[in-house]
């Protein structure tokens, strides 16, 4: 992991695309600004990794299934 | 779609850990550019539907046949399901309009069966025109991972 120090209003680039902005320090919580283009996802890591976590649970309970497996036809919402 | 085509498209047939045999054409995969939260290196999925779980799509990995994570559209359990998607969703997946893509949740299935939960935090959305997928968190999201599912079906369910 690379570790950096910045006051506030210094900044770090990540890429072309990605600026992370020390907006304040109060004590022991620290707000950022990102800028970065529309496409790219901006998350809390904790929320991700709940992501992660249901999704690899969801596999390991999936039922058995039967039958000869289809093509899933995917419909827009109506 | 295929236009003028005189020529069918090849069929691949692949053993599934889950579902057995399965024949599929290169224009049935679904390609997740990002692959999924705990599943990052996975690219290439299959939606299925088998007689089972008529309800279910299930996106079985073509890169790891063990991997089969199942999927329901969430407003057969959820009329009011109101997703506040971000825009990096839309951009990165090239959708313009409501038409082009599909929206599937995860579910977690007990072993009780009556006791699923639904990812309505995280939907995946599809593509229908480029065949691209990506899960996607809504923001701020007052919906959770773990929505239990109503107990009491839609309103076509049959009485004992």
């Amino acid at each position: 992991m690379l570790v950096l120090s910045r006051k506030i209003n210094q900044s770090i680039m990540i890429g072309d695309d990605v600026r992370i902005v020390i907006v304040a320090v109060d004590r022991d919580q620290v707000k950022l600004g990102i800028e970065a283009p529309r496409a790219v996802p901006v998350h809390r890591s904790e929320v991700y990794e709940e992501i992660q976590r249901a999704n690899r649970e969801a596999l390991g309970a999936a039922p058995a299934a039967s039958g000869k497996p289809e093509r899933a036809t995917l419909r827009p919402r109506k | 779609m295929k236009t003028g085509a005189a020529m069918e498209e090849e069929k691949i047939t692949v053993e599934l850990a889950k579902f057995g045999a399965c024949t599929y054409a290169e224009s049935d995969v679904i390609e997740f550019p990002w692959g999924l939260p705990g599943f990052p290196t996975l690219h290439r999925w299959l939606p299925l539907t088998v007689e089972s779980h008529p309800s279910f799509v299930w996106f079985q990995s073509l890169e790891d046949h063990q991997v089969a994570i199942p999927t329901v559209d969430p407003w057969l359990l959820f009329e009011n399901y109101e997703p506040k998607t971000p825009a990096y969703a839309f951009t990165s997946l090239e959708i313009r309009e409501a038409a082009d893509f599909a929206t599937l949740c995860v579910v977690v299935v007990t072993p009780n069966a009556e006791e699923m939960t639904i990812n309505l935090m995280a939907p995946i959305l599809v593509n229908l025109r480029n065949h691209r997928a990506r899960q996607i968190m809504l923001d701020n999201s007052t919906y959770s991972t773990r929505e239990p599912i109503p107990r009491k079906a839609p309103a076509s369910s049959k009485t004992a």
